[in-house]
């Protein structure tokens, strides 16, 4: 695949500087348009860098294009760029949950982390799991939630892996929004047992006790 | 009025008593350490015989060394847990005969809150994203609510753990991470071992397995702690990169035995860079185990009035940073 030409992509503002990528806003023939940009992580072995960079943008972009058929909104993929490890994508505006959660009220985390759960549950149901759910990769756009960065994403059906989507939620609800963790973490279990059925559920949730209980000095809430 | 406080470690293979005052100066800080045999780990029941022996040398150390009498202190803290049972019932039993016949109130202290809050004072870190790294711990923390709280952890091995079996399986004594770091300098070949990061979590025991097979199929050491040293570090600076971005903290702090590996300290100080944020590393002396981070931290929580009565002042193997109130940061 070729490099975009200057007439085509120009970069903008930058975003979000994340762990491991830019989030560009720019522009695209002509669209808006986010880049991603994985730059070289110059405290990594160079060989070990470019093979996580490139490993992980080809994977990206081949779960993006998973959870869209799961009927998970995720921004549309207009161009790939493994040379630069950069991908071009769909602009989404709205507001980050992580964001959103920072003033809300417990009384108001129904709606969007039941929807949090349902969209988890439907990605897995469709055979994988996100690998990254915190806050800030699930935005809110008019109502709907849209799910980001697929760059830990894999497709599997393991309980374990499923499991550990989970674990993340509940280690970042509770690291990172305190407050409303018990109320957001209720919710968004219901939503995940609605779409998944109950006892799929339930043994994903059996298996993120035992993973709690593999930790250090664990006491499983 | 300025309060004076000794604190006494012996969560695991450290027995180490400190004098603090409360403007944060550092008066003693002397420590005995136990060996463990090359090859193997640390026996908590041998361990908890170095500490007995240990004891009243070091105390009487600690306060030698102080140029404070008994009269001055206002609170004996101790390390409550979490830790190895034997070891920790050491250091319980000294402090509360300390404080008993003296009469001063018991503090008890988290092993792990007392990394970080020394880390902060001795670095100057006001909110940090903190990696503590050691045999015991190896987890990525922030202030948040009234509590210090995880933000990401390994799944298995700590990364202590990791480097001191690794070296154990070589035929190192533990602890091994000095051993390793030095041969590791020798090398600058990369064999390729599974790299796991799951989310904000890490997870060890694959890498650990491999290294132990390149190993056991001829490797060198050096190539492998090289290539083990590169692939963990990297690991845990992601995950660590990752808090930062998404706390937007300026200041990352290392804390724990593993704090004192160059290569890791390199590695989270360019990782800062990219986000503009302060690298700090925690004095060698004071990284690892030390009485001064039960005595400081006792010198917080004596000033928030946490006390135990000698009654209850058990010890807590497992005792997770994140369920402690962290009133003096309130």
């Amino acid at each position: 695949m070729t490099s975009p030409g200057e007439a085509e992509w120009v970069p903008g503002r930058l975003l979000y500087r994340g762990a491991e990528a830019d989030v560009v806003l720019g522009d695209w023939q002509g669209l808006p348009a986010v880049f991603k940009v994985r730059k070289p992580l110059t405290y990594r072995l160079a060989s070990l860098d470019q093979e996580i960079r490139r490993q992980r943008t080809v994977h990206e972009a081949e779960m993006i294009r998973h959870a869209k058929r799961a009927g998970v909104a995720t921004p549309f993929l207009y161009h790939l760029d493994l040379q630069a490890s950069t991908m071009v994508m769909e602009y989404i505006g709205g507001k980050m949950l992580r964001d959103l959660a920072g003033h809300m009220a417990e009384k108001d985390v129904e709606g969007p982390f039941f929807k949090f759960g349902e969209g988890v549950a439907r990605l897995h149901a469709a055979g994988m799991m996100h690998g990254d759910l915190t806050t800030a990769n699930v935005v809110s756009r008019e109502g709907s939630l849209v799910f980001l960065d697929f760059g830990l994403a894999h497709r599997t059906s393991r309980l374990e892996d499923h499991a550990v989507d989970l674990r993340l939620i509940k280690e970042t609800l509770v690291g990172a929004h305190p407050g409303i963790s018990r109320a957001a973490l209720d919710a968004f279990f219901r939503g995940y047992e609605a779409k998944a059925g109950t006892p799929r559920f339930r043994r994903v949730r059996s298996q993120l006790r035992n993973i709690e209980r593999r930790g250090r000095y664990a006491r499983v809430a | 009025m300025k309060s004076i406080v000794i604190g006494v470690e012996s969560t695991a293979h450290t027995f180490s008593a400190s004098v603090v005052s409360s403007d944060g100066e550092i008066l003693s800080n002397p420590k005995s350490v136990y060996k463990a045999p090359p090859g193997g780990g640390i026996h908590p029941f041998e361990a908890s015989q170095n500490h007995l022996a240990a004891a009243p040398s070091v105390l009487s150390e600690a306060l030698r060394s102080s140029g404070v009498g008994l009269s001055d202190l206002s609170a004996v803290a101790y390390a409550m847990g979490p830790g190895l049972g034997p070891c920790l019932r050491v250091g319980a039993v000294a402090a509360r005969t300390l404080a008993a016949s003296i009469g001063v109130p018991l503090v008890p202290v988290n092993h792990a809150v007392g990394h970080i809050e020394l880390g902060c004072l001795l670095t100057g870190a006001k909110d940090p994203v903190v990696l503590l790294v050691s045999g015991g711990h190896t987890m990525i923390i922030a202030y948040s609510g009234l509590r210090w709280r995880i933000l990401g952890e390994s799944l298995d091995l700590t990364l202590g753990q990791l480097l001191d079996q690794f070296g154990r399986h070589h035929g190192l004594a533990s602890p091994c991470g000095r051993a390793i770091e030095e041969s590791a300098s020798r090398s600058n070949h990369y064999l390729r071992l599974p790299y796991s990061v799951k989310g904000n979590d890490v997870s060890f025991s694959g890498l650990l397995t491999a290294s132990k097979s390149l190993l056991d199929a001829g490797a060198s050491f050096e190539d492998v702690a090289y290539s083990l040293q590169e692939t963990s570090f990297s690991m845990v600076a992601e995950v660590t990169e990752r808090a930062l971005a998404f706390t937007g903290k300026k200041e990352v702090m290392i804390v724990g035995g593993v704090a004192a590996n160059k290569r890791l300290s390199q590695m989270m100080s360019a990782m800062a860079e990219r986000h503009a944020a302060k690298a700090l590393s925690v004095p060698l002396e004071y990284s690892g185990d030390c009485g001064a981070q039960i005595a400081w931290t006792g010198v917080l929580a004596h000033g928030s009035g946490i006390e135990v009565p000698v009654a209850e002042s058990t010890v807590r193997q497992s005792w997770r940073l994140d369920v402690v109130d962290i009133p003096w940061r309130g």
